[in-house]
């Protein structure tokens, strides 16, 4: 098993970064963009689920980063700035787009296939398809909250600080979303064994 | 693709992994610089001219490709007389007319609708009571970014007998040459003479024609069309592909080469190839899309697209990735001396840019 360490910037760092980026430094917009696109594009992609519209979103989400940066103040990370703003991208589409149909197959078309386990391949697909189906018939706001909390790995507290929301709110929200999931589960066996 | 792992542990965590691809992040990377570099220009332009209130809230990405362009030649006619131009339309039904002078181009907003209107067209805007939106094309064509209808008043374009209700979210009309309806994203209605058409993203419209010349347009325009099931269908022929035409923006026309990249090559750099050769803000990201599409099948017609990038758009914000491009394009085929001088030449330029660190490596190897 690999083990990865990645070194965390200090703020000294980010600061230097948000300068450069500001006095219009491509070089460190780019450098930027990559340290940043893991996480917006899982963020994202967890939320929607797969459709080719993450693409879009993570575009809108960078191009209002570097266009907001000067309001960026150093209050929080940069990463935790850019976070909220990718929560927000996210969370207008789901509202406006709600019930929209989940494609397969479209996102990560061009990853390599591992031909090795076609069944699982597919059951893994199947599965993913009906999870967000059924967040597809949640609030926006608890699909959201849901999906950053359960799928994204992160905290209630992130969650809320994320959305906006209190601890409260954030918690009720997630638990609404599990227990309407867990209703459908009772009748979906494959969806049952994803949650 | 590798997207779920697993069932949820024992947290209750699901865990699915994202699509991390370096071609969708090189590509995705290039979009954003891309907008950024045309916005730039737009903010210059907006500089000079006043800028209508956007509520769509891509109504800003959007901005860079009209504004930039032509803002300054924009002729906006209001027929309500008291209405200060150039102002955006009133909120109000009475009938507005926006005019373009031939090789100019204007944006306006509607509600929450961003209009482009291409050069030399009249359009009437229209405010219904209640709410409604309809944009009567005299002449030309329009680009509409709206908004998906959902709970939200109708929109409606209306091309001569040609009637477009947006479902969402993004189309052209046009009514001159003749009619054409292209949907970029999201989904239409059309209405015409002979049926109902659902269109959806990447979908060409052009009126069927019955008969023996029916058959003769069919060849020459491709005509589309997603069935929808609820709606009576007019079985023409089918022509799935998007299709460029002179009606949609270069911006338009670049987005859907984008999206054919991943299921037309051909077609795909067909339409890179045509924005590259015009003189439009899109011809730079349209000439690196198509240097970077070529570079996978045809090395040499890449390395040319790569030289005549850095000839014609040597200042551009791309300029040095284009370059960079060139290096990897002569690695790749084996050609080291060549990439050897090209690296030289990229750190000549761009001695501290964003591949400096590998460039160094590749002069001076150890």
């Amino acid at each position: 098993m690999g083990l990865s360490i990645v070194e965390r910037p200090t703020p000294e760092d980010e600061a230097e970064l948000v300068a450069a980026c500001l006095a219009g430094d491509v070089a460190a917009q780019r450098a930027l963009f990559r340290r940043e696109f893991g996480r917006v594009n899982a963020t994202i992609y967890r939320i929607l689920g797969p459709t080719r519209e993450v693409d879009d979103l993570v575009q809108e989400t960078f191009i209002a980063v570097f266009r907001g940066l000067a309001k960026f103040r150093g209050e929080a990370r940069l990463s935790t700035w850019i976070d909220r703003i990718a929560v927000r991208v996210a969370l207008e589409h789901v509202r406006t787009r709600k019930g929209t149909p989940v494609s397969l197959g479209v996102l990560g078309a061009d990853e390599p296939a591992d031909a090795s386990i076609p069944d699982a391949q597919a059951h893994a697909r199947d599965g993913l398809r009906r999870l967000y189906a059924a967040l597809a018939q949640l609030s926006a706001e608890a699909r959201t909250a849901f999906a950053l909390y359960a799928i994204d790995g992160r905290s209630i507290a992130e969650v809320a600080r994320l959305i906006g929301t209190t601890v409260v709110t954030a918690k009720l929200r997630i638990w609404r979303a599990r227990r309407e999931l867990m209703k459908r589960a009772a009748e979906d066996p494959v969806l049952k064994e994803l949650l | 693709m590798k997207e779920i792992r697993g069932p949820a542990d024992k947290s209750g965590k699901i865990i699915i992994e994202a699509p991390q691809s370096d071609s969708r992040r090189d590509r995705i990377e290039r979009n954003v610089f891309a907008q950024l570099a045309q916005m730039r220009v737009a903010d210059r332009a907006d500089a000079a001219v006043p800028t209508p209130p956007a509520s769509n809230r891509r109504a800003w990405m959007f901005a860079g490709v009209g504004a930039a362009v032509a803002a300054a030649v924009i002729l906006v006619v209001m027929t309500k007389s008291d209405a200060p131009a150039p102002a955006p339309i009133a909120e109000d039904t009475t009938p507005s007319r926006i005019v373009t002078p031939v090789g100019g181009e204007s944006q306006f907003t509607v509600g929450d609708a961003v209009i482009v209107a291409a050069s030399d067209t009249s359009v009437d805007v229209k405010r219904a009571p209640d709410g409604g939106i309809t944009l009567v094309v005299a002449r030309g064509a329009v680009d509409c970014d709206v908004a998906p209808r959902n709970q939200r008043p109708p929109f409606h374009v209306i091309a001569g007998d040609v009637s477009v209700e947006v479902v969402g979210t993004r189309f052209s009309v046009a009514r001159t040459p003749s009619p054409r309806v292209d949907v970029v994203r999201g989904k239409v209605r059309v209405r015409a003479p002979g049926g109902t058409w659902l269109l959806a993203a990447g979908d060409s419209w052009t009126p069927p024609v019955s008969g023996s010349a029916s058959e003769q347009v069919a060849e020459q325009a491709p005509v589309p069309q997603t069935p929808d099931p609820d709606i009576e269908i007019d079985r023409t022929p089918n022509r799935n592909s998007p299709t460029p035409t002179p009606t949609m923006s270069p911006h338009a026309q670049y987005q859907i080469a984008q999206k054919l990249e991943a299921t037309d090559v051909a077609r795909a750099a067909k339409m890179y190839r045509a924005i590259a050769a015009s003189k439009d803000a899109w011809a730079a990201p349209a000439l690196f899309g198509l240097a970077e599409l070529e570079a996978k099948t045809n090395a040499a017609q890449a390395l040319h697209d790569c030289n005549e990038y850095l000839r014609r758009f040597a200042d551009s914000a791309q300029a040095e990735d284009v370059a960079w491009l060139r290096v990897e394009i002569l690695r790749s085929a084996g050609r080291r001396d060549e990439a050897r001088v090209a690296v030289t030449e990229y750190l000549r330029q761009w001695p501290q840019g964003s591949y400096a660190g590998i460039a160094r490596r590749i002069a001076s190897p150890p």
